[in-house]
């Protein structure tokens, strides 16, 4: 009796969009088809492969085709059918008129993600043990060690959640039918050469097992799974944002974790230089984050100012708390101070690292001024475009195009000085040494060359402008986080 | 106090303007018909009052909540059928309720209750296991209404739910409406079929290009309209005598010969038409038939609105 009532209280707790999607793909066609295809070819080419083994007696290299055949039908499964289904099952609330119902239940944006998530991540376990004979069969044979396996399974499953909440957000982002075909057209793409990398990833693994050994592997892995869960983290912040009312906050998830990106990326180069002494991994991380970060600050420094009227209500009634929280809050100024914070914890960080007896603390001197110059960039291209586009009326239409625009407005100042120079026969602009080109500084700056008082002028007056362009709202953004804190304040010392 | 109340809401889609300070109430019991021509701004309006849009002006308060700074507090007490239904294909009727029961975080025993009473209550009792793809249009707007009804909210926003149904699943939906409004819930429903809407709305909304053109309780609309009564009039003297007496009479205009009587309209209270009936017989007029000719939905939607579309 109590093992019945501990089943019922478990259902009770199931993610509702799990119960509904593994029940969807158990009686839809989609799921059945693809996993019966996948194991069908996966069992005819596992025996084809040892017959021939038992005509030809070679066990190991045998083994290792077998394994590479198995995990090539097993990463096809989990790294592109059930990301695939993912975004399938996603757009089918658009198509199926489901959305706005959703959306009116109890269920959070955020339940809503992770029970789409969760069935992804069920369906990628039933083929991890549907196939998990078949790898045990090739270890067996000598075809491959524990550790590649384990290392390839853990990859590939992080990898697998990634993708799917990369589907989910992606098939989140329109509403209409002919944006979200070329959004899954893209998404296929992407699909495909995921798969490729992990092939070619389970190639290495297989052929070169030694290499996972190496002191430098298990940071790697570590970092690939942690770099995956951040991404993850950010394709399901904009999933929520996108299933969430407009007057609700739809930032401070993303904000969040775009600040925990800087933060990882800190903490991972400041262990790399206390265990390993290796000093370009304090910068180089903080460079490697910049695109996706980059990407985050076009949505936040893009937004409108105005908080939410919903949000408003959950400012915190204490000042200095609020003051604090605000560059985490929507709103273009807003994110515009939350910009600034992330450089600054990005350069702290190299500083710290810096600090460390027994840093290239010269090289990281160097590194810090680039890096500082790259932020500068930022705040010329990304930061200075918006606070123009904020003197525009605040319409929907106006920030896609301000985004668009800047957007494509970056490759173009990159790429348009190489074609002039091919045009003018200036070698250094075709070959993208161009002040046009964010990382134009860091390449002078490695060659040792020191930038004239020119460039150091313009440079300065730029990011000046920008700055100061930026202020007005970054200014009226802490007020009005401020007015709505006094407001809270004002609200609850009224008796109720 | 009303469950529903929408204040002068505004919306725009670029240069049109769909809704234009909108304001209605709806209380507990009532069912208000939402008319008015196609792209009059119905399903924009409910889309708001529903959380789903969000309005340039105004706001609307359900259960006192606003659906601007309480939305999920107020979508909790909102039971929104739209006019294009959602199905989740490979589902079954049961399992489609059982999700939205879920997802309305009923649990355990309670929601086996619930999904016990609705599934009886809409009729579906014998479909459970059927595939939703499979069933009719009625039956799907059941299956839809069922699902509405799971969370018991007190406001319901109905919109065309009669669209595309046969008289007889039109006649059920109807029965299942005003039993909804028995049970003390707030009704907003639009709907084409005006004849529908007469027979089971204690109100009416009366919406052309984005503005309200009138509204109220049904009778209380059309008297305001019509200030004067239309009678009908036969007597043994034959038409041509009826209206030569009328137009004799004060308080009489535009009579017509119709049928083998004539048809006229009365400035007066129900005293001043017993006056006009004695004063008719006293002059030797023997009249066989008076019957008072109302106004119904219909002609007060085409008298409110010009047909105009944006």
């Amino acid at each position: 009796m109590s093992a019945l009532a501990a089943s019922r209280s478990f259902d009770d707790r199931l993610n509702p969009i799990l119960v509904k999607e593994v029940r969807q793909a158990l009686r839809g066609r989609y799921f059945r088809a693809l996993f019966w295809l996948t194991l069908g070819v996966a069992t005819l080419v596992g025996l084809t492969i040892v017959a021939q083994a038992g005509s030809h007696g070679a066990r190991t290299g045998v083994g290792r085709s077998f394994f590479m055949l198995m995990y090539g039908c097993l990463s096809a499964a989990v790294l592109a059918f059930t990301p695939f289904s993912a975004f399938l099952a996603t757009s089918a609330e658009w198509d199926e008129n489901t959305h706005d119902l959703l959306v009116l239940s109890n269920l959070r944006p955020r339940r809503i993600v992770y029970g789409k998530l969760l069935s992804a991540l069920v369906q990628a376990l039933l083929y991890f043990s549907t196939f998990g004979p078949f790898l045990v069969f090739a270890f067996l044979m000598n075809g491959v060690d524990l550790l590649s396996i384990a290392v390839l399974l853990v990859t590939s499953f992080a990898a697998c959640a990634t993708l799917s909440l990369l589907g989910i957000a992606m098939a989140s982002l329109s509403p209409a039918k002919a944006p979200r075909v070329l959004l899954m057209a893209v998404f296929g793409v992407a699909l495909v050469i995921a798969w490729g990398f992990s092939m070619s990833f389970s190639a290495f693994v297989t052929f070169q097992p030694n290499e996972l050994r190496d002191p430098m592997a298990l940071p790697s892995i570590v970092a690939f799974v942690v770099a995956c869960l951040l991404l993850g983290g950010v394709f399901a912040a904009l999933a929520v944002a996108r299933l969430s009312h407009d007057e609700e906050n739809r930032s401070s998830g993303l904000r969040v974790l775009s600040a925990a990106i800087v933060l990882v990326a800190a903490l991972f180069g400041l262990w790399m230089e206390l265990e390993f002494g290796q000093s370009e991994f304090a910068w180089g991380l903080q460079l490697a984050v910049l695109l996706p970060l980059a990407i985050l600050w076009l949505l936040f420094v893009c937004e409108p100012e105005r908080l939410g009227r919903h949000v408003v209500r959950h400012v915190s009634p204490h000042p200095w708390l609020a003051l604090l929280t605000a560059p985490f809050l929507p709103g273009g100024g807003r994110g515009v101070a939350l910009m600034a914070l992330h450089m600054l914890l990005g350069l702290g960080a190299v500083f710290v690292v810096r600090l460390i007896p027994g840093a290239d603390a010269a090289e990281l001197s160097q590194a810090l001024i680039g890096l500082a110059l790259v932020y500068a960039y930022a705040w010329i291209y990304l930061a200075l475009p918006a606070a123009f586009a904020s003197l525009l009326p605040p319409k929907l239409s106006t920030r896609v195009m301000t985004r668009v625009t800047i957007l494509c407005g970056i490759p173009m100042l990159v790429l348009l000085p190489p074609l002039a120079g091919l045009v003018l026969g200036i070698p250094s602009w075709m070959e993208f040494l161009h002040p046009l080109n964010p990382l134009f500084p860091l390449r002078e700056l490695s060659s040792g060359r020191a930038f004239t008082s020119i460039e150091k002028l313009g440079f300065l007056v730029a990011t000046v402008v920008a700055i100061l362009a930026n202020t007005p709202r970054m200014t009226h953004g802490f007020a009005e986080v401020l007015a709505a804190s006094r407001a809270r304040r004002a609200a609850l010392a009224q008796p109720s | 106090m009303s469950l529903l109340d929408v204040r002068a809401i505004s919306k725009r889609f670029g240069a049109l303007k769909a809704v234009d300070a909108v304001s209605f109430q709806v209380g507990p019991g009532q069912i208000c018909g939402f008319i008015g021509p196609n792209g009059a701004g119905k399903t924009t309006t409910m889309r708001i009052c529903a959380t789903l849009e969000l309005p340039d002006e105004g706001d609307v308060r359900i259960d006192g909540l606003s659906v601007l700074s309480e939305p999920r507090d107020a979508r909790r007490r909102i039971g929104f059928m739209p006019d294009s239904y959602g199905a989740y294909s490979s589902t079954t009727i049961f399992e489609y309720l059982d999700f939205f029961a879920r997802a309305y975080e009923l649990t355990g025993a309670r929601r086996r209750e619930v999904l016990a009473r609705v599934i009886e209550f809409t009729g579906l009792g014998e479909l459970t296991e059927k595939e939703i793809t499979s069933l009719s249009k009625g039956l799907k707007q059941r299956l839809c209404l069922a699902k509405t009804l799971l969370h018991d909210p007190p406001v319901m926003i109905l919109d065309e739910p009669a669209a595309g149904l046969d008289p007889r699943a039109r006649v059920e939906l109807r029965e299942l409406v005003k039993a909804l409004a028995q049970m003390g819930k707030a009704i907003l429903i639009s709907s084409h079929i005006l004849t529908e809407l007469a027979e089971m709305c204690s109100s009416v909304v009366v919406i052309e290009r984005g503005q309200i053109k009138g509204g109220g309780a049904v009778g209380e609309v059309v008297r305001a309209l019509q200030p004067t009564t239309t009678l009908f009039l036969r007597a043994l003297e034959g038409p041509q005598a009826c209206e030569r007496r009328l137009l004799e009479q004060r308080g009489v205009s535009k009579v017509r010969l119709e049928r083998d009587g004539v048809c006229f309209e009365f400035e007066g209270d129900a005293d001043g038409q017993a006056t006009l009936f004695a004063e008719l017989a006293s002059s030797g007029l023997r009249p066989i038939e008076l019957a008072q000719q109302g106004k119904n939905l219909e002609d007060l939607f085409l008298s409110l609105t010009e047909g105009k579309l944006q």
